[in-house]
């Protein structure tokens, strides 16, 4: 695999991360002395991707602006991926005016229609839109596809096992990717779903399905690159399966008692640091450019963060717009 | 010179009755050749019947009368 | 507001059901708009299970008028995803009963993305539907549920009464950029098997029109009492201030063809005239449309009127079955007609 693409793998994962790291930071920040959910900079529940990384950079690696994705409720690693603005991100993030949606929809509903991109708080129902969304690409005769990103406790909801069906009837170009992280907030994989691998059960619906162990962005990138191309070339969908890993809680704030030692074991399999290693034994990264990598991270996020907060927040009388074109 | 028009036969049976759901136009009403004058159904089967010429129409059979292909339900004048 | 909008000369127009009129503006504007397609359960060959889509398939075939499998979040969803693309999908849930299975998609998603996104998104969609009671369908197959619908922000809602508005709305709503749920009631279908009012066949321009959303119509004028009603019962109002004129009294019959937006302006402005109202819905009585009609003439001017809100709704009862229990609690000609006379005399 190229170096130049490598680096940029590395580099993408660090961008996320970063992002990540500043965005927990200010959640916490001013809840505190007893915590408030709804006090500080960054109201609401938050759902941060650390660990899932990979599964970004490895898929979005093969889409374009044009290709739509439809993200979960734990978002950011797939709009940052996808190319969505993180400026314009933040700000929606942080409530302002200059946000995606004008501070209307917050960090579960982020919305780019120059990238194609949306994201619901309800599990498993952006499906069946990325589902119409690669509808609409066939029937214009593009070779667009529309991803679907969901974890794996959605496998388990009617609108996953909807989606897969009507888009291997009509074969549409959809990827569905579930971000297997073994967790539905508290609740074990083991103990939700009837299967060892929601890859399996892509057969039921006459589909492809493939899973990915390791967490490794470079078997990622290989296998979406499979799935994609399946949709590209008009062979119908793919249901890919990544085994990843949940570092924090499932929202900031879970104290996450109910992983017991599995924790730390989780904690010790960072991909970031993993890659970082292998890229380094391949001579494919040195401390310069780990260094320039990181600050490079840093000060993007630093700057959107700055532009998220000297943003005004939207004038109350902006709560009556936009019911209604 | 007028034109008959019959029910027509819908289901496999020919002596299977059914009716004159809707009449699109009323009695002595102008009509314009292929205007759609009624629904006539056999259970949940329906169709259009079309005039097959200009003229004035008759309605022979009452709504939701009931009829067997064959029957004249109208007539063109 | 509008005095009716109906054509005067009926003999001039040609006369068609609400199922036709319907069929015929969706036709007409996948003609005129290559983004139009139509989606659900037995759409294509069986034309719909309520005749919304007769005779499409043949005119525009199989890409176009696309027969889904029960999956109606599968497929209400894939609707939101191509209307998101630019495509302007009319969707057929078949039964509104059968929103429970789908409700996320239409309220979470349909209704909301627009907002949620700033404005920066928009749902060109329409959902259209069959509602309404009166042939032994039962408590699963015969709700109106037009009040449900209306009180969650981000849908438009229409309900026409008859063929014209139909066609009108139908093509209004296509061309609508909001996500517009269009609810028609089996019984203004004018199906050849149910028992139909007449006034479920009427004159229908052949061209394209539109019909207002969020404007009700005068369907009769009248100084005495003001109805305000909606679907088959606005039809069953009619008839019965038909029958009340020859008895010397003149009910006031607007149709609001719209739940939303809500014409709270021609409400108010009949009811300054008349001083009395009577709201027959079909929908539940509790905590719905009735009640908010209500509201608006309490907000606006409590004084208004001379004799109690007055309604004929639905009771809090599921759909019976048998019909002497089933037309008990529907509203009725004879509840209508009572409650006009009731309020008349006060």
């Amino acid at each position: 695999m190229d170096d130049e693409l490598r680096r940029g793998f590395y580099r993408q994962m660090v961008r996320i991360r970063t992002y990540e790291e500043a965005i927990r930071a200010d959640y916490h920040a001013d809840k505190t002395p007893a915590w408030d959910i709804g006090a500080g900079l960054i109201p609401g529940e938050m759902h941060l991707s650390a660990g899932q990384e990979p599964v970004a950079v490895g898929l979005c690696a093969h889409l374009t602006a044009d290709d739509g994705l439809t993200a979960p409720h734990r978002p950011h690693h797939l709009a940052l991926a996808k190319g969505v603005d993180m400026r314009k991100m933040t700000a929606e993030i942080y409530g302002r005016e200059t946000g995606l949606g004008h501070g209307k929809g917050g960090h579960m509903h982020l919305f780019d229609p120059s990238q194609h991109f949306s994201c619901s708080g309800i599990i498993a129902e952006g499906m069946p839109v990325a589902v119409g969304q690669a509808f609409a690409f066939h029937r214009r005769g593009t070779t667009n596809v529309a991803v679907a990103v969901a974890g794996e406790g959605a496998a388990n909801q009617g609108a996953f096992h909807e989606s897969l069906n009507l888009a291997s009837l009509w074969k549409l170009p959809v990827v569905f990717v579930i971000e297997d992280n073994d967790w539905a907030i508290s609740v074990a994989r083991t103990a939700s779903t009837s299967v060892p691998s929601n890859a399996t059960r892509a057969a039921a619906y006459g589909v492809a399905g493939e899973r990915v162990e390791g967490n490794d962005v470079e078997a990622v990138y290989q296998a979406a690159g499979r799935a994609v191309a399946r949709a590209r070339a008009g062979e119908g969908p793919t249901l890919l399966e990544v085994h990843t890993v949940r570092l924090w809680g499932h929202f900031e704030g879970d104290a996450q008692a109910y992983r017991g030692d599995e924790l730390a074991v989780a904690e010790s399999h960072d991909p970031i640091p993993a890659y970082e290693a292998k890229l380094r034994a391949d001579g494919v990264l040195d401390d310069a450019t780990v260094e320039a990598v990181r600050a490079e991270a840093a000060t993007e996020v630093a700057d959107a963060i700055a532009f998220a907060k000297s943003s005004p927040e939207p004038p109350p009388a902006a709560a009556y717009e936009h019911v209604f074109v | 010179m007028s034109v008959e028009i019959t029910f027509p036969a819908l289901g496999k049976d020919p002596d299977q009755q059914g009716v004159v759901a809707t009449w699109l136009v009323r009695d002595g009403e102008p009509v314009t050749a292929g205007q759609v004058i009624a629904e006539v159904a056999v259970d949940k089967v329906s169709v259009d019947v079309e005039a097959p010429t200009a003229g004035t129409v008759r309605l022979l059979v009452p709504e939701e009368g009931v009829a067997t292909p064959g029957t004249v339900i109208a007539r063109i004048e | 507001m509008t005095v009716t909008d109906q054509p005067a000369a009926a003999s001039a127009t040609r006369r068609l059901t609400t199922a036709k009129a319907i069929s015929e503006a969706i036709a007409q504007e996948m003609e005129r708009d290559p983004e139009v397609f139509v989606m659900g359960e037995d759409v294509a060959a069986y034309g719909g299970i309520f005749g919304s889509t007769t005779g499409l398939l043949d005119q525009f075939g199989p890409t176009r008028i696309i027969d889904t499998p029960i999956s109606e979040t599968g497929f209400i969803g894939a609707g939101i995803g191509a209307a998101v693309e630019g495509m302007r999908p009319v969707v057929e849930l078949m039964f509104v009963d059968f929103f429970g299975v789908c409700m996320d998609q239409i309220y979470n998603h349909m209704a909301k993305i627009h907002y949620e996104s700033g404005g920066n998104v928009t749902v060109p969609m329409v959902l259209m539907t069959a509602v309404g009671g009166g042939y032994s369908d039962g408590a699963q197959h015969s709700q109106c549920l037009w009040g449900t619908f209306a009180h969650l922000p981000g849908l438009k809602v229409v309900v026409p009464s008859n063929p014209y508005d139909a066609k009108g709305l139908m093509t209004a709503a296509i061309r609508d950029d909001n996500p517009v749920l269009y609810m028609f009631h089996k019984g203004v279908m004018g199906l050849p098997w149910m028992a139909k009012n007449p006034r479920s066949i009427g004159p229908v321009p052949a061209e394209s029109y539109e019909v207002p959303i969020g404007k009700a119509a005068v369907a009769r004028p009248g100084r005495d009492v003001t109805v305000v009603s909606l679907s088959l019962s606005l039809q069953r109002c009619l008839d019965v201030a038909d029958e009340l004129a020859g008895e010397g009294l003149e009910a006031e019959v607007i149709d609001l063809r719209s739940v939303v937006p809500l014409d709270r302006e021609a409400i108010l402005e009949s009811v300054g005239r008349t001083g009395k109202i009577v709201v027959v819905d079909e929908d539940y009585r509790s905590f719905g449309l009735s009640g908010e009609i209500a509201a608006t003439i309490a907000e606006s001017d409590p004084g208004l009127l001379r004799a109690p809100f007055t309604r004929v709704a639905y009771p809090d009862v599921p759909v019976p079955y048998a019909r002497p229990l089933e037309y008990e609690v529907l509203p009725t000609h004879r509840r209508i007609r009572e409650a006009i006379v009731s309020v008349a005399g006060r």
